[in-house]
């Protein structure tokens, strides 16, 4: 999918980044950008999703965090924000009321933490199970409750 | 013979065996049949394993639920939840007292006989209540609340379009409206117009007060899981069900003698009659049930309000008007 | 009344409805707060199914993922497979023969019958319950659903799981006979989706119980991320298959069908007009089916031998309820980095605490059922 000129003039000229597939977006302005793709038609929330990065030489341990927007029909633009680990991205609810259960499911899979989020429990697995099953740190022979 | 026939006590005694037991066979078996019914209309066979086409299949249910475990709700009122099933039941089976089932079959030949069966079947309302009450359950507690408000509300349209055949036969012995029916003036085909419509109102609310399809809002198993039920288990479970099944088989027999003749018919009048087209009804509801899908509970009180009510009391004025000039 | 302010003596009823209710359309629990019989609050919490195909997903190579995902949304499987080829495939640029191309087209529309009539018959169910009138709408939906899956048994071998679609392609040939038998199969559901009008639509009954109830705001909807029928049913005329062809969807003549009223009634009609859309794709398509190959890359041997570039891709198919897609993550092994999956049930469910308050429980059972949440794919 390429970016739409006017995604690409928009990014340019207000938050001073490159256009791409996905764009990288910094923590303190995710919820800015995410509001001025809003005001210019992406009202479609596709999916939010994350993957856990363990910590290389260059890099601490993190999480992305990707955003898919959609203006209908077609345009669609993906923005993502780096989250280091036991760091907090903020979260977009208050652009995007989708982003509720979706950045729920994320911090319960992948453990991306999502600041300022009204509701940020557990939505697949159970309240008291411990660790994020989708990072790549996760012992897959973890017992939990009622098995442990 | 003659011993039994002259001590009023042994007599009843005998009639009483003799009724309440053609009733729950026949209820046992209608379960039977609705279960066929509903296969034809489904394009499925319906029970075919136990007996000759599964016709001993209601043996087979009755074994099944005698043999299960008898469970009580931990928190449940016991002397409630164990006492509704068997009050329903033996309610649904007292209104069959005054029933006339041939001429001068009738087991207690009341002179208000009508009124007997429409007060004694209103009181069922009550153990389904307390059935619902008593479980301690949520669903059933709803239910339960259902039950009693639909009980209230369609109660005045059953009452109303009995008030026809009443007005119609001048009397409140069913044996009486019977005869006033004689030689094919039947209430639901003459006079024209009251009569029918009060046989239709009467069904319909009939079928709300045995909870059928698409009036069964307190046992709604969509919607409350079963309702009322759905604590029960085992014989008890069964008590309620075959009390429902009774509570249909009374309803079409009792809309089959106020609108349909009751034994009266070409031919001998007999009991023949009566139970051919008490039949008929039965399937007819069964057929409904089938059909139709389930009313939410407001819409339907909104039915029976603004459109059974209205429409029934028109009937009584007609029917009134009728009497006194025609 | 303010939920917060509960008092456990009087005001509001907690009722938990499910995971064991009849009509969550699986194991799905909402917690309501009632007045009476209406209610106030809903708190959904799904996850009662998940079964952690994401991790699995990280764990299995490219092609064995497929007979994983059919186990999402099993009430279309081959739909999912469909999604989830795409983005392995959109990871390398792999280009799909025409036939295939063709193939999962017509066995996508075939799947999206079978699908919405499942949901017609359970839909039935909610309003008619189980011992009445909704039973009957089921079984007729469920005999033509056979029907269907006797066409795909003769295709792949089996009925459900089918495992049929592959990285590059498909794995399995239309068999001798296919045609006939699919012509034979769609026509007579064709004739048949006129009696379920008749049976549902000329039913006082039915249009009281869902017009006006359940609406769904079309803004809201669009945050949320709901797609599919339900948004169509909204007023939103948009459609992957139409607006972002994928397969042989721009060879495909199609008609997208949209209302605006976003009751049950117009999710109902969005859906029956799909329906009759799709056998209409089916039988156009059964003739028309070009030759050639059916996988551009070699018949897989080892599960090892496809890797993904690296590099990350987005690929959704319209499924029977929306948009079904998945984002993955390619290291350059034989593995996917990470696979997520975007189920449009998931989002359809999350409308449920806008929609509840307000209603009653009857409301709330036909609102769940006429937005076709299939649990297996909200939990994964």
């Amino acid at each position: 999918m390429t970016v739409p000129d006017d995604v690409t003039r928009l990014l340019a000229e207000r938050f001073g980044l490159e256009s791409g597939d996905p764009i990288t977006v910094s923590r303190d302005r995710v919820v800015e950008l995410g509001g001025a793709l809003k005001e210019a038609g992406f009202t479609y929330l596709v999916y939010v999703a994350c993957a856990h990065y363990p910590a290389t030489d260059a890099e601490p341990d993190r999480t992305v965090a990707e955003y898919r927007v959609r203006r209908l029909p077609v345009d669609e633009v993906a923005f993502r924000v780096w989250v280091p680990t036991g760091e907090s991205t903020p979260t977009l609810v208050p652009v995007f009321a989708g982003c509720d259960w979706q950045e729920r499911e994320q911090f319960d899979l992948v453990g991306t933490i999502f600041a300022g989020h009204p509701d940020l429990r557990r939505i697949m697995l159970p309240e008291d199970w411990e660790g994020h099953p989708l990072r790549r740190d996760y012992d897959i022979a973890t017992r939990h409750h009622p098995w442990r | 013979m003659s011993v039994i026939l002259e001590n009023p006590w042994l007599l009843g005694a005998v009639a009483g065996f003799v009724v309440i037991n053609a009733m729950m066979v026949t209820a046992a078996w209608s379960i039977w049949f609705e279960r066929k019914f509903a296969g034809a209309m489904q394009n499925r066979p319906g029970p075919t394993q136990v007996g000759w086409a599964g016709l001993l299949q209601p043996v087979a249910d009755l074994l099944k639920l005698i043999q299960k475990e008898d469970i009580v709700p931990t928190n449940a009122d016991r002397a409630l939840f164990n006492l509704a099933p068997p009050l329903g039941m033996i309610l649904v089976l007292a209104g069959l007292a005054v029933f006339p089932w041939a001429p001068g079959w009738v087991p207690a030949d009341l002179d208000i006989g009508l009124l007997f069966i429409l007060s004694i079947s209103s009181l069922i309302t009550i153990p389904v209540w307390m059935a619902g009450w008593a479980s301690n359950n949520k669903y059933a507690l709803l239910g339960g609340m259902r039950a009693a408000a639909q009980a209230v509300s369609f109660e005045v349209p059953l009452l109303l379009s009995a008030l026809v055949p009443i007005i119609l036969g001048g009397s409140l012995r069913l044996g009486d409206i019977v005869a006033a029916q004689a030689d094919g003036r039947w209430f639901a085909l003459w006079p024209p117009g009251p009569g029918s419509v009060a046989f239709v109102l009467f069904m319909l609310a009939s079928l709300a007060e045995a909870n059928r399809i698409p009036f069964d809002i307190p046992e709604a198993e969509s919607e409350l899981v079963a309702g009322i039920t759905t604590e029960y288990v085992g014989m008890k479970f069964g008590l309620i069900y075959l009390a429902e099944y009774l509570h249909t088989a009374v309803s079409s027999l009792l809309g089959a003698t106020l609108f349909l003749g009751g034994w009266d018919g070409p031919g001998p009048d007999g009991i023949h009659w009566l139970l051919l087209k008490s039949f008929a009804l039965f399937a007819g509801i069964f057929w409904v049930r089938w059909t139709l899908l389930r009313y939410r509970a407001d819409q339907f009180m909104a039915l029976c309000w603004r459109v059974f009510v209205p429409v029934s009391l028109a009937c009584v004025a007609v029917a009134a008007v009728w009497r006194v000039y025609a | 009344m303010d939920p917060e302010n509960y008092d456990p003596e009087g005001d509001l009823m907690i009722l938990n409805l499910g995971p064991q209710h009849p009509s969550t359309h699986g194991v799905f629990r909402v917690k309501l707060w009632l007045d009476g019989e209406v209610c106030i609050k809903a708190v959904p919490y799904p996850g009662y199914l998940h079964r952690g195909v994401e991790k699995l997903c990280e764990k299995l190579s490219y092609v064995m993922i497929t007979p994983i995902v059919d186990k999402n949304d099993y009430v279309s499987p081959f739909i999912n497979e469909l999604a989830i080829n795409m983005a392995f495939e959109a990871l390398n640029a792999v280009e799909t023969p025409r036939r295939a191309n063709y193939l999962r087209t017509l066995g996508a529309e075939m799947q999206r019958v079978g699908s919405h009539l499942l949901w017609l018959g359970t839909f039935g169910l909610d309003m008619g319950g189980a011992l009445g009138g909704g039973a009957s709408v089921f079984m007729h939906c469920f005999r033509e659903r056979e029907l269907i899956l006797d066409c795909f048994e003769l295709w792949t071998g089996s009925r459900f799981h089918y495992n049929t679609l592959t990285v590059g392609g498909n794995r399995h040939d239309v068999p001798a006979g296919f045609a006939e038998l699919v012509r034979q199969t769609y026509t007579l559901i064709g004739q048949r989706a006129d009696e379920y009008d008749a049976m549902l639509v000329d039913n006082a009954i039915f249009r009281a119980r869902t017009k006006g109830v359940g609406t769904v705001d079309a803004k809201l909807a669009m945050e949320l991320g709901v797609s599919g029928p339900i948004l169509r049913a909204s007023g939103i005329d948009w459609d992957l298959r139409r607006d972002r062809p994928y397969a042989a969807y721009n060879e495909v003549k199609l008609d997208v069908p949209v209302r605006y009223e976003g009751d049950c009634f117009a999710r109902y009609e969005v859906r029956m007009a799909e329906l009759r859309e799709s056998i209409r794709i089916v039988l156009d398509l059964i003739d028309g089916i070009p030759e050639g190959p059916i996988c551009a890359l070699k018949p897989v041997k080892l599960p090892g031998a496809y890797k993904g570039k690296v590099g990350q891709a987005y690929a959704a198919v319209e499924g029977p309820r929306g948009e079904l897609g998945t984002w993955v993550i390619a290291d350059g092994t034989d593995k996917p980095y990470r696979c997520k999956i975007r189920p449009p049930s998931y989002h359809a469910v999350s409308l449920i605490p806008y929609l509840a308050p307000g209603n009653n429980v009857s409301d709330i059972v036909v609102t769940l059922g006429s937005l076709d949440p299939i649990l297996g794919e909200v939990d994964r």
